[in-house]
């Protein structure tokens, strides 16, 4: 069985993987007519800014056990075994948000979704691209990922490449092998832009700071 | 991303009015930053191309994916491309300001531009000489209209060179001569480089890249130059002349109006209104002790160094001065405009006006001023700020100004020297001074506000180093206060004693971003008193906060002109690591330069130290080892 | 093997699942106060608010007891437990047993007060008491009077005002919650509620009900007096444990129990309301009456009982709320001044309304309080749940986008 693969290190934070979700969750799956329907079809899958705002695909892990499924109050949430996806039944969810509460990747949302009745606020979250997959298709996110930071294999698969890896990081000669050099120059660029940001500005600089009026009192503590 | 305030802004008053903006639920440029995190990487890379629609496309770092756009072409190709188009970009926007001002000079001579004068007769015979336009004995309209015209055959493609490449050492001018890259018209260069970008024409990097050096060669010594010559002739020449700095320059019992832009031909004929009786009058009338017009942005340098018009912030500090809930009116004309701004100014009872027919902004009321209306527009904007004043709410001006020094052209530099850059010079063979750096660019809020700016020039005063600042450089360094009386106290021992005996501060105002020019006239002096090229020179570049493709112009000019060049922010070129290679140590067997990129003004300051120690060695002047 | 289950709520009903997955002979006797399926407590409040239809309770099916062959003894309950004999009474009958799980929950913390008999006074703990609550609001109720202004109090409030009633709430503190949010949020939510009519009183109690058969005013400790005519007492919960010997089994607020949920009596575990373990940000012991911590605790105690050693130190206390606009989710130390050393750190943002307090002992988050923005509450919770210390920068977490990568 073939599961989403998420590679951090490899994503350009491009988002493309957010738009094709929600394309594949429309009800038109195409990008222009989707934009305009109702409710507006949103990603189940969340490119967030790591530490120097350097791209993070987070999706689903659908784990086991599940800690959202243990904590829905209705019991909406299920695991469907035989593709490993742990799914959320819109008509049963009653919007408590206790599994935000739950899990600890923060994947899940809560808005309005055409799966569910008009008007009625659900939690959403990835489940898969099951209906793809069906029709032999593939996770919509992997689909966009140029970059292949977002795979779709079988987890022997993903766990031989990670061995074959770490394998490599061991001889000297490979691991001076950059994946790209462009990439590495870029984002340690931004990680010394970062490091700037938040290093405290050295003491002589206090004079640049300029001087506060001493009748004016800062308001907004 | 941002923890804190403290990581977004340096200067006190950025500080207090961000939290003061943030408290009032104004979203700024920093929010906004954080909310398009990640941004995307092939974009930043410069590895996607928009150019046609058989695309987008982009090409993956990782070499999984696609190595190749639709049209095949590679990551030089697609990186070359979009960085030549950039430079086209930037070179226009200063260049089109320069036209805009050859309008009013030909406007001025015709009689049709109202309320504008020539300011700098002399200087208008020096450029006509220049331009080969006849001078003696003829009368400074005439003289006016032929300029202009000449100039505006600058901008066509009627001739072989640009007229003002003629300042450039000789042996610079052979140099761009035998690479092939002589700006020949200020528009053909920009409009060449939309050409070959297109799909299917030049394909081959390197000469995108060349071609991208002659297309900022084509603002630096011919759109920009004549910008500020020409602003020189219209508005004067700068002379030294004491001015304030920061928010603190707002006054609580005044009519605030705040120029923002870059184009004096708008800001000039507000100081005007602004000045006059009837308007203070009417002031008073609303209860305000008079008009205080203050600047932020470029437009602000231009008033500043001409008037001292006091300064109210850069960049990074159009949106936070609106918070102050002080200003009754900001009159913007074109560049660097944050669209954000109509918005913002909707919190408080600002009013936003715009000027120019190519600059429009939501949530701003439309005013457009032509040279033939300019002064009677003026004092109808200006009229609706002072009545605007009455509806001010509550006002929060933080910060003291800070005193400053302005108005450094090379005219008034020379002067300084008691007419001559032979003591300079001097100083510099001498060591007492080890060389001179421009800092200029913008504000980028990927850096702190201002820390680039400021620790940059700090680590280079304090070891000899002459520093001339343009831009919103400008405004940060004499918000830090390297522009008083007493700045030489911080500056290195031999550079303190030529700034004390001059009576000149050790960081010296160059004016706006469009005055990077007069860097370039300054160092051609000087090489040409020393007999040799620009690359020769002890001196250095940076853009040590720069966003906009005007800067990307203008480092490319810088480079392409002999001076080491070294960003802050990375441009875009990571995904051709054959256009880093170029960029970074190619150019320097091409034009004697090269650029860096550092995004630390510690580590900049160790390789601009080291650069000119090295340049210093080689002419044969003492050097020190860094 | 002979387990009896003490309660039928989710802590026992979990814990009779795990046992049969892990034992599928043994016997298993579940003793029950309420006879209505198995059912999903903290839902009620939706069901008072209109949200959820009474049907919609059950969390099993009807089949439950025989699909877990599982002896069912409902509708009373245990009146002693006899440790060294190894049984409890139920109903005048023995029940012996080998491993005993108490599960018997919490009983709403009555209040002294004049005229309690009279009709339309409820508490708000179970199945019944919201059907009587619906009976109420279907004679006509229109006015109410709410004591006490925790989680119940509070949810009764929200629940009664969205079907149109006035209400007024009695709490002890300025803000309702207090022992769930902080002041500002707390201020938050008080602004919220009273700007959708709600009338809060603070410090003041209800001395006496009157009224003919059903309430119909409450006079109050200041000398007023308050037309009402539902009156619904939510002063917190205590552990039901009236049948526990307590000279034999260590009890402070709840059941002591070890990390694997035993009491300090041989082969007696309790779980739930009822038991008190170690609450993970406090590091002391700490009855957390939630539901999902009932829900872990039943299943881990159940594996426990079938005899794989599990040990459980997760508990901590935490809630998520929606009212009106706002979303709530609190967990751990709220109150700083309860834990030593604590170092707090908060953002307000007045554009959107988002809230965040978080409190940090040395390098470990103990505690937020998160108002709107709530979608990755879970990764703060986890990092509170797993006492993962962090590093780097604190005001990091305070940011909605927050991930683990940012942490990096």
């Amino acid at each position: 069985m073939k599961q989403v693969v998420v590679h951090p290190e490899r994503c350009v934070g491009c988002m493309q993987c957010q738009v094709a979700c929600a394309v594949a969750h429309s009800e038109a799956k195409q990008l222009v007519p989707a934009q305009f329907e109702s409710p507006r079809p949103r990603p189940r899958i969340h490119v967030g800014a790591g530490p120097y705002n350097e791209g993070f695909p987070n999706r689903c892990r659908h784990c086991d056990p599940a800690p959202c499924l243990l904590a829905c109050l209705p019991g909406a949430i299920t695991r469907v075994a035989e593709t490993a996806t742990v799914m959320i039944n819109v008509d049963t969810c009653i919007n408590c948000a206790s599994c935000a509460m739950a899990c600890p990747f923060g994947v899940i949302r809560y808005h309005e979704d055409r799966s569910a009745q008009a008007g009625k606020t659900v939690a959403v979250k990835c489940d898969n691209c099951l209906a793809r997959q069906r029709e032999d298709g593939i996770p919509a996110c992997v689909e966009a990922c140029l970059s292949a930071a977002l795979t779709f294999e079988t987890l022997d698969a993903a766990y031989k490449r990670q061995t074959d890896a770490v394998a490599r990081s061991v001889s000297a000669v490979a691991a001076a092998e950059a994946l790209a050099p462009g990439w590495a120059l870029l984002n340690a660029h931004k990680k010394a832009r970062l490091e700037l940001l938040t290093s405290p500005a050295p003491s002589d600089e206090k004079r640049a700071a300029g001087n506060a009026r001493e009748d004016t009192h800062v308001r907004h503590d | 991303m941002y923890d804190t305030i403290k990581d977004k802004t340096l200067p006190q008053d950025g500080q207090l009015l961000l939290k003061k903006a943030e408290a009032d639920g104004v979203e700024t440029v920093w929010a906004r930053h954080q909310a398009q995190q990640p941004q995307c990487g092939y974009c930043e890379m410069g590895a996607s191309c928009r150019i046609c629609i058989m695309g987008p496309c982009r090409v993956d770092p990782f070499g999984q994916g696609p190595q190749q756009g639709v049209c095949g072409a590679d990551a030089d190709i697609i990186v070359a491309r979009n960085l030549g188009r950039m430079i086209a970009a930037g070179a226009a926007s200063h260049s089109d300001h320069g036209r805009d001002l050859v309008e009013v000079l030909a406007g001025v001579a015709d009689g049709t531009a109202l309320g504008y004068t020539i300011r700098d007769e002399d200087k208008l015979r020096r450029l006509a000489a220049e331009y080969g336009v006849a001078v003696d004995g003829r009368e400074a309209l005439a003289i006016a209209g032929d300029l202009a015209d000449a100039m505006q055959e600058d901008y066509g493609t009627r001739k072989k060179g640009l007229a003002l490449l003629a300042r450039a050492p000789e042996a610079r001018r052979a140099l761009w001569q035998k690479l092939g890259i002589t700006p020949r018209g200020i528009d053909r260069e920009t409009s060449e480089m939309m050409h070959r970008t297109h799909m299917g024409v030049d394909n081959d990097w390197q000469s995108i890249l060349l071609h991208a050096l002659r297309n900022a060669l084509s603002d630096g010594w011919g759109g920009s130059m004549i910008a500020t010559e020409v602003s020189d002739i219209l508005y004067g020449t700068p002379t030294p002349r004491p001015t304030a700095v920061n928010a603190g320059v707002l006054k609580k019992d005044q009519v605030n109006i705040i120029v923002h832009g870059h184009n004096p031909v708008v800001s000039e004929m507000i100081l005007q209104a602004c000045l006059s009786d009837e308007m203070t009058a009417l002031a008073q009338a609303k209860g305000a002790a008079g008009i205080n017009l203050a600047g932020v942005c470029c437009t602000g340098n231009e008033l500043l160094m001409r008037h001292g018009v006091p300064m109210a912030g850069n960049h990074l500090m159009t949106e936070l001065i609106l918070s102050t809930g002080a200003v009754d009116m900001m009159i913007v004309d074109y560049q660097c405009i944050m669209p954000s701004l109509g918005t913002v100014a909707s919190c408080y009872h600002t009013k936003m006006v715009s000027t120019s027919d190519k600059a429009r902004f939501p949530h701003m009321d439309h005013h457009e001023f032509h040279p033939d209306n300019a002064a009677e527009k003026a004092r109808e904007v200006v009229r609706e700020a002072v009545e605007n004043y009455l509806r001010r709410g509550e006002v929060y001006i933080p910060v003291e100004p800070v005193d400053s020094l302005g108005g450094f052209s090379v005219e008034a530099v020379v002067g300084a020297l008691g007419g001559t850059p032979e003591p300079l010079l001097e100083a510099i063979k001498a060591g007492k001074i080890r060389g001179a750096v421009g800092i200029v660019g913008c504000n980028n809020p990927k850096i702190k506000q201002d820390y680039g700016h400021v620790t940059l020039t700090r680590r280079l005063i304090e070891n000899d180093i002459l520093v001339v600042d343009t831009g919103c450089v400008a405004v940060a360094n004499a918000k830090a206060g390297f522009k008083l009386a007493d700045a030489i106290a911080m500056a290195g021992p031999g550079l303190k004693e030529i700034c004390g005996a001059l009576g000149v501060p050790p960081v010296l105002h160059f004016g706006s971003c469009v005055d990077n020019v007069r860097i370039l006239v300054l160092l051609s002096a000087l090489a040409d008193a020393l007999g040799c090229d620009i690359s020769d020179l002890p001196v250095a570049g940076s853009a040590p906060e720069w966003y906009s493709e005007k800067a990307a112009a203008i480092g490319c000019y810088f480079v392409a002109s002999g001076v080491y060049t070294v960003l802050g922010p990375m441009p875009p070129v990571t995904g051709s690591m054959n256009i880093v290679k170029l960029l970074t140590e190619g150019l320097e067997d091409v034009v004697g330069a090269t650029f860096a990129v550092e995004p630390d003004p510690e580590k900049a300051a160790l390789l601009i130290r080291r650069r000119i120690e090295d340049k210093r060695r080689a002419l044969g002047l003492p050097a020190a080892s860094v | 093997m002979q387990y009896v289950i003490i309660g039928n709520g989710i802590a026992g009903v979990n814990a009779a699942e795990a046992i049969r997955r892990m034992d599928p002979n043994g016997r298993i006797v579940m003793i029950g106060d309420e006879a209505f399926p198995p059912y999903c407590r903290p839902m009620i409040s939706m069901v008072l608010e209109g949200s959820v239809p009474l049907a919609k309770l059950p969390i099993r099916q009807a089949s439950f007891y025989d699909d877990c062959k599982i002896e069912p003894i409902l509708g009373n309950r245990v009146t002693e437990l006899d440790v060294d004999a190894g049984r409890v009474d139920v109903n005048g009958k023995h029940v012996a047993y080998d491993k005993l799980l108490i599960a018997s929950g919490a009983d709403p913390r009555p209040i002294r007060a004049e005229g309690l008999e009279l009709g339309n006074i409820v508490y708000m703990r179970t199945e019944a008491h919201v059907r009587r609550m619906l009976d109420a609001l279907d004679g006509g109720a229109r006015r109410a009077l709410v004591l006490g202004g925790g989680l119940v109090g509070f949810k009764a409030a929200y629940g009664l005002m969205c079907r149109g009633l006035a209400v007024t709430m009695l709490i002890r503190s300025g803000y309702p919650l207090s022992m769930q949010v902080d002041a500002f949020a707390g201020g938050m939510i008080l602004d919220t509620l009273t700007a959708h009519g709600l009338d809060v009183r603070v410090d003041i109690a209800a001395e006496v009900f009157e009224g003919k058969d059903t309430v119909e005013a409450a006079r109050l400790s200041d000398g007023s007096r308050l037309d009402c005519d539902l009156v619904v007492i939510g002063k917190g919960v205590l552990p039901a444990l009236d049948f526990v010997p307590r000279d034999r089994i260590e009890v402070d607020l709840g059941l002591v129990v070890d990390p694997f949920l035993q009491t300090s009596a041989p082969n007696v575990f309790a779980a739930g309301d009822a038991a008190e373990s170690i609450d993970v940000a406090r590091q002391a012991r700490w009855v957390n009456a939630i539901w999902p911590e009932a829900a872990a605790q039943g299943k881990v105690a159940g594996i426990n009982m079938a005899g794989r050693t599990v040990p459980y130190e997760r508990s901590l206390s935490r809630n998520v709320i929606r009212i009106f606009d706002l979303d709530v989710m609190t967990a751990g130390v709220v109150d700083p001044q309860v834990i030593t050393g604590a170092e707090v750190i908060t953002r307000f943002d007045p554009a959107t309304r988002h809230y965040r307090q978080l409190v940090f002992q040395e390098d470990r988050l103990v505690g937020m309080t998160l108002v709107n923005a709530i979608e990755q509450g879970g990764v703060l919770m986890a990092l509170i749940q797993n006492r993962i210390p962090v590093a780097g920068r604190r005001e990091r977490l305070l940011a909605p986008g927050f991930n683990y990568r940012a942490l990096a």
